[in-house]
């Protein structure tokens, strides 16, 4: 049909211009439907994840509201976009991580899981049945062999190894802040490493925080598992860098 | 792709006979990063633009030249997360050939192979062409080494010199005055690098290029490492 163009814009087929609309459409979605930022980075011996914690209205649990999930106990994830797509991904991912420990008994690195998140992904661009969904994984652990790891898995299906990262409304912003940073980055302990994943935040969004506005989540050491930070932990490194600026 | 509840093709022809969605596929592929490759006499030589749009990606990682069986690689332009797929059919059905013939692939049958995969998403129901151009190398049964283009259709040509992606036109133009017939694996490779490095944005090194050869004496695929790269970029300034 020459006017299956119009289609174009509805499932994933190609534009005459040779574009894909769903999955452009898709990107839109995960940066802005959130209105979060997650911000990724890599230490020397550490991984970190930070976004913000905006709990929608007073009557909600706030321990319930958390973009930051673990799919094994050493690999974690910030998943930025819809809430619903997001859960989708991570709940695939807890599988193919369990199915990989089961069948060759040992855990999944991290590259092989976003590898594999992504292949998943890139099977709702080319295959009109399901839409793209939006939402953009930062996946983040220790690797036995490479050290740590951050792999960027977008709505299209790509994943890239990255020394710091950032997802979601203000992606562009925080990238131009770890650009400049990236070289002293790739040395940093891990209370750096948070810190400065935390001044990229603040910086970005223009505003400080307190404990309870953010959430942060680390990785260190080859033998570390993925934990949240808790309040206290997160007030201490804020007071460091208060203390830092004065 | 059975399990697609679509059970029409999205590629149909026009009333004037086209298959738009694959001509817009090659579009796709025309938006992509460039990649040439030149067959010489004693070996092929594949390379592509690996510049990516931030410094903190961790590029020694990412990887577009991709072995697929010992003798053959690819590379590709277009979109990434379908060359995945192509390369993971690929070396699968490969391993597959071993199993059953006790011998690897040769490159024409591999060609093939991943050519009909690529028909096939034109013409099944609900999924779209591979946005992706190929290029193969690799020795084929006797030993003459080969390079072969796929295409988003499923057309495959071998090649003697060829370029895809952005600017393949010009770089096409440049391989045209330079490639001899009796050219040599290692003269092959030099002009490889200055095709690419006449279309590239801004300075070409050692990290944001990938360079695979593969040579007749051992009908081995490999890529270069960034030392490598790095010495025939010093002899070619």
């Amino acid at each position: 049909m020459s006017r299956d163009s119009n289609y174009d814009h509805h499932i994933t087929i190609f534009s005459p211009q040779g574009r894909l609309y769903q999955m452009e459409y898709a990107f839109k979605a995960s940066s802005t439907a959130s209105g979060l930022t997650g911000i990724a980075i890599r230490g020397s011996n550490s991984c970190v994840v930070v976004t913000q914690k905006k709990v929608p209205d007073r009557l909600i649990d706030p321990k319930s509201v958390s973009h930051v999930f673990s799919i094994t106990p050493k690999i974690g994830c910030l998943a930025t976009g819809l809430t619903a797509d997001c859960r989708a991904q991570v709940q695939r991912a807890r599988y193919e991580a369990a199915d990989f420990q089961f069948k060759y008994g040992y855990a999944i690195p991290v590259h092989v899981l976003a590898k594999r998140i992504a292949d998943i992904a890139q099977v709702n661009t080319q295959s009109a049945s399901m839409r793209p969904l939006a939402t953009v994984c930062l996946l983040v652990g220790v690797d036995d062999e490479r050290g740590p790891q951050v792999f960027k898995v977008d709505c299209a299906g790509h994943y890239l190894p990255f020394f710091a990262a950032a997802s979601g409304s203000k992606e562009q912003e925080a990238v131009n802040f770890l650009e400049k940073k990236v070289e002293e980055m790739k040395g940093f302990g891990v209370d750096d490493t948070v810190r400065t994943a935390i001044m990229c935040l603040g910086n970005v969004l223009g505003s400080d925080f307190r404990g309870t506005e953010i959430e942060v989540a680390i990785v260190e050491g080859k033998a570390g598992k993925f934990r949240k930070l808790t309040e206290d932990e997160i007030e201490t490194h804020l007071n460091a860098i208060a203390d830092a600026d004065a | 792709m059975g399990d697609s509840a679509y059970s029409f093709s999205l590629t149909t022809f026009n009333r004037t006979g086209k298959l738009l969605q694959i001509e817009y596929a090659l579009n796709a592929v025309a938006n992509g990063r460039t990649s040439l490759g030149i067959c010489a006499k004693d070996g092929v030589v594949i390379a592509t633009d690996k510049k990516l749009a931030s410094t903190l990606v961790d590029t020694e990682q990412v990887r577009k030249v991709e072995n697929i069986t010992d003798g053959a690689g690819f590379v590709y332009s277009g979109v990434g997360p379908d060359y995945r797929v192509l390369v993971r059919k690929a070396r699968k059905s490969s391993q597959s050939y071993y199993l059953t013939y006790r011998e690897p692939q040769p490159v024409s049958q591999l060609v093939k192979g991943t050519a009909s995969v690529m028909q096939e998403y034109t013409q099944s129901g609900g999924v779209r062409p591979f946005g992706v151009s190929l290029l193969v190398a690799g020795t084929d049964a006797d030993g003459t080494p080969r390079l072969y283009q796929v295409d988003p259709s499923g057309a495959y040509f071998g090649w003697k010199a060829t370029a895809i992606g952005k600017n393949y036109v010009n770089a096409k133009n440049f391989l045209e005055r330079r490639y001899q017939e009796d050219m040599e694996l290692e003269d092959a490779i030099h002009t490889a690098l200055l095709t690419l490095r006449e279309g590239f944005e801004g300075e070409m090194t050692s990290q944001n290029i990938e360079v695979g050869v593969v040579s007749t004496t051992d009908g081995v695929f490999r890529r270069l490492t960034p030392e490598q790269i790095q010495d025939y970029l010093d002899e070619a300034s």
